[in-house]
């Protein structure tokens, strides 16, 4: 059985302005030792998904309105507040993006590691101080005992991210959820901590869940991707898969709106045009179509399921075999894929049915 | 020709070696801007009345380069390298400890009021942060309008119609001049902020981390619009990033920054096939690439970059440095300024050893390097 099932999660904000629908209906199963990658855009659900995975939704807000989060054999929707401290920690750690803002500033990095050791294990502050100056050894943190006297101001941001992992490490867990943990970072920094956290999850065996905007942050890191939009999973396959054979509109889309190093001088950029939804609205029809190059009239009203890209294929979610899964009508060809738009003959983009072109008017101008 | 000491913000030193020097690179475009010696220092106050001067922090230190008409120079490093001081002063935003600007061979830093204002209308900017850089209550007429307005160059009766054109130059919906900031997504405020900097017809825009704050499906809608503008208008860009493919992508020449130094500058193609500098080439292999088939072997630079309140004596990048230590660690580079100096065909390099950074080296280097635990 998986170690992590999460099942038709949706996730509601109820704020003054209206109710967000954050995440519509996200299901995906996470094997012990895996690395997972989720990805997409600000406002796509992605960090949403695992703050209710930790249950660590802002209240009264953010709420749970549907679906299953199974964690080692527990439904985590159903554990009381006080199980659920016992698990995070211990079973369950995550890493956020900010390191300045997760650590707190008034205590020195010591208290702060022992703390987190000795509120889940029965040991006593020397022990403790020792755990914690191994565990800076290990993140690379040179002169530890003198470091952990240290606040976390004195730190440079890399710095602090390594002490964030330190502390998410300190008890292996079996879960690891790493959320943007580089995008503050600059690109030699970030390049360090990522070996380091390939490195402590390889070396531990700690199943991570590594979310980010950053498409070759992801590649190189994970063993499977799923790409959300709208609070949708969109597309989900191994990672070599994804980027060999992407299948869905807006991944095509994302593979050719940002430069790359390796790419052709002069290459042309394809931005996807327009915004992403408003999500205010309750959403009709594909999330993604009023953005889509690809889309027939179907997608301004049904929203298609995510289903394998090879048709009648036995669904596997997890490992190295799992099914290559989209969400889409009108799925671009390999070739169209690799053209970043669609070749075939005489193809227009469906029009808005007039309903919703009225909506979309204020949405995309 | 540098490696004097500056901590006293001591005058510098006649400039017609490095100028000639950087006149050699290339030589084709005529140079609309020309930066000699750029210098700023910012006070570090401290004493018990947090009056006196206790040091600076030296966040651009002795940098001179030129920008031919109608290219894109690129300027990458990362965050605290001094690259976004730069662009400020080169426009004359911040003052400059010491050093000269010349825009089409007149001396921005010499400029009176009058002529600085007059200069500006040529020289515009475009802000990261396109919530931080629009008024919230300015309307989008007001902000695009103001320019031409506080410059002569329009009357209010005829702002709108020009608004309206220039809004739809950017690619926004020309009945939203009346709209606030916050009735907009980041990528169209951006474009507001483009069409601010357009408003004046200039020949020059820093444009500053301009797509860094927005969304991936944006950026490029953004990267292909300055492109764009740039051809119908014949802009002359100095494009300031820390993302090394955006700059790739946009730059004709591309000049790198460490500690409020240039390391080095090239044309884009040269300097990201064949670096010469060791500090360009751990960068680059640092950037992950979006193509699992190509696991590179990184180089993985150690340590954090150090305070430009206190560089390291010699060369600022000696202390993270790998063809150093390759190499034996010689002296030289903790004694010896390196000379930013041309290696052929106009690449310039700050690098005692650039002769030395070859494809075995650098693989070798890669091969050799202790995990970064051992940091």
């Amino acid at each position: 059985m998986a170690l992590l099932s999460v099942d038709g999660l949706v996730v509601r904000f109820r704020t003054h302005e209206g109710t967000i629908h954050a995440v519509n209906g996200v299901s995906f199963d996470l094997d012990e030792g895996e690395t997972l990658g989720i990805v997409g855009e600000s406002g796509c659900g992605k960090s949403v998904t695992s703050l209710a995975i930790m249950r660590l939704l802002p209240k009264p807000a953010g709420r749970i309105e549907g679906g299953s989060v199974r964690f080692d054999g527990q439904d985590l929707l159903a554990c009381s507040e006080a199980e659920m401290r016992e698990m995070r920690g211990r079973d369950m750690a995550m890493i956020f993006q900010d390191p300045m803002t997760s650590l707190n500033p008034v205590l020195t990095i010591e208290e702060q590691m022992v703390e987190t050791i000795q509120a889940h294990r029965k040991v006593g502050n020397e022990e403790a101080r020792a755990r914690a100056i191994e565990l800076l050894t290990i993140v690379g943190i040179p002169e530890p005992e003198n470091r952990l006297r240290a606040f976390p101001h004195q730190f440079s941001g890399g710095m602090r991210q390594r002490v964030m992992i330190a502390m998410a490490l300190a008890l292996a867990p079996k879960l690891l959820i790493a959320d943007e943990p580089t995008t503050a970072l600059d690109v030699t920094i970030q390049a360090q901590v990522l070996e380091l956290l390939q490195r402590l999850t390889t070396e531990t065996g700690t199943a991570a869940i590594l979310i980010t905007h950053d498409l070759g942050v992801v590649a190189g890191m994970t063993q499977r991707i799923n790409v959300m939009y709208a609070g949708y999973i969109v597309e989900a396959a191994p990672t070599a898969e994804l980027f060999a054979k992407p299948s869905h509109p807006y991944t095509v889309g994302l593979l050719h709106s940002i430069p790359r190093l390796d790419a052709v001088q002069g290459e042309e950029l394809i931005p996807i045009e327009g915004a992403p939804p408003d999500q205010r609205r309750a959403p009709v029809g594909c999330p993604f179509a009023p953005r889509c190059a690809w889309r027939l009239p179907d997608c301004w009203t049904t929203n298609p399921p995510l289903v394998p890209v090879r048709a009648a294929e036995a669904v596997v979610t997890t490992g190295p075999g799992a099914t290559h899964r989209v969400a889409c009508h009108n799925s671009p060809t390999p070739g169209e894929a690799a053209a970043g738009r669609p070749l075939r003959e005489g193809f227009v983009a469906a029009p808005p049915p007039s309903a919703v072109a009225d909506e979309l008017a204020v949405v995309v101008p | 020709m540098s490696g004097q000491t500056w901590a006293d913000g001591a005058a510098i030193e006649p400039i017609e070696a490095s100028a000639s020097l950087v006149r050699a690179n290339g030589g084709a475009g005529r140079v609309l801007l020309r930066a000699e010696h750029v210098v700023k220092h910012f006070p570090i106050r401290g004493g018990l009345l947090g009056v006196t001067t206790i040091g600076a922090v030296r966040a651009v230190d002795d940098v001179s380069f030129e920008v031919r008409r109608g290219e894109t120079l690129g300027l990458v490093g990362e965050s605290g390298c001094g690259k976004t001081t730069l662009g400020k002063v080169i426009l004359r935003l911040i003052p400059a400890t010491s050093g000269q600007v010349y825009v089409d061979d007149r001396p921005l830093f010499d400029l009176n009021a009058t002529q600085l204002k007059e200069a500006r209308r040529d020289l515009q900017v475009v802000f990261q942060d396109p919530y931080a850089s629009l008024n919230p209550r300015m309307t989008v007429g007001e902000i695009v309008g103001e320019g031409p307005l506080v410059h002569g160059l329009t009357d209010k009766a005829k702002r709108e119609e020009l608004v309206r054109e220039l809004l739809a130059k950017v690619g926004l919906n020309q009945s939203h001049i009346h709209r606030y900031p916050h009735e907009f997504s980041g990528g169209q405020r951006q474009r507001i902020g483009i069409a601010r900097a357009l408003a004046l017809n200039p020949e020059f825009i820093v444009c500053d981390e301009p797509v860094s704050a927005l969304d991936v499906s944006i950026q490029s809608q953004v990267l292909n619009l300055l492109d764009d503008l740039q051809q119908e208008l014949g802009l002359t860009y100095l494009f300031i990033a820390h993302n090394l493919a955006v700059v790739e992508h946009i730059s004709d020449r591309v000049g790198v920054m460490y500690l409020g130094k240039l390391v080095e500058l090239a044309d884009v193609d040269p300097l990201y096939a064949a670096p010469k500098h060791p500090y360009t080439v751990a960068l680059l292999s640092a950037v992950p690439e979006p193509d699992p088939r190509r696991r590179k072997k990184r180089l993985v630079l150690k340590g954090d970059v150090p305070s430009p309140a206190a560089p390291p004596e010699g060369c600022r990048f000696n202390t993270r440095c790998w063809l150093r230590e390759q190499l034996g660690n010689p002296e030289r580079c903790e004694t010896e300024e390196p000379v930013f100096r041309d290696v052929g065909a106009g690449h310039l390099v700050a690098c005692h050893f650039s002769e030395e950074v070859t494809p075995q080296a650098i693989a070798s280097a890669a091969e050799r390097q202790l995990p970064v635990i051992g940091a």
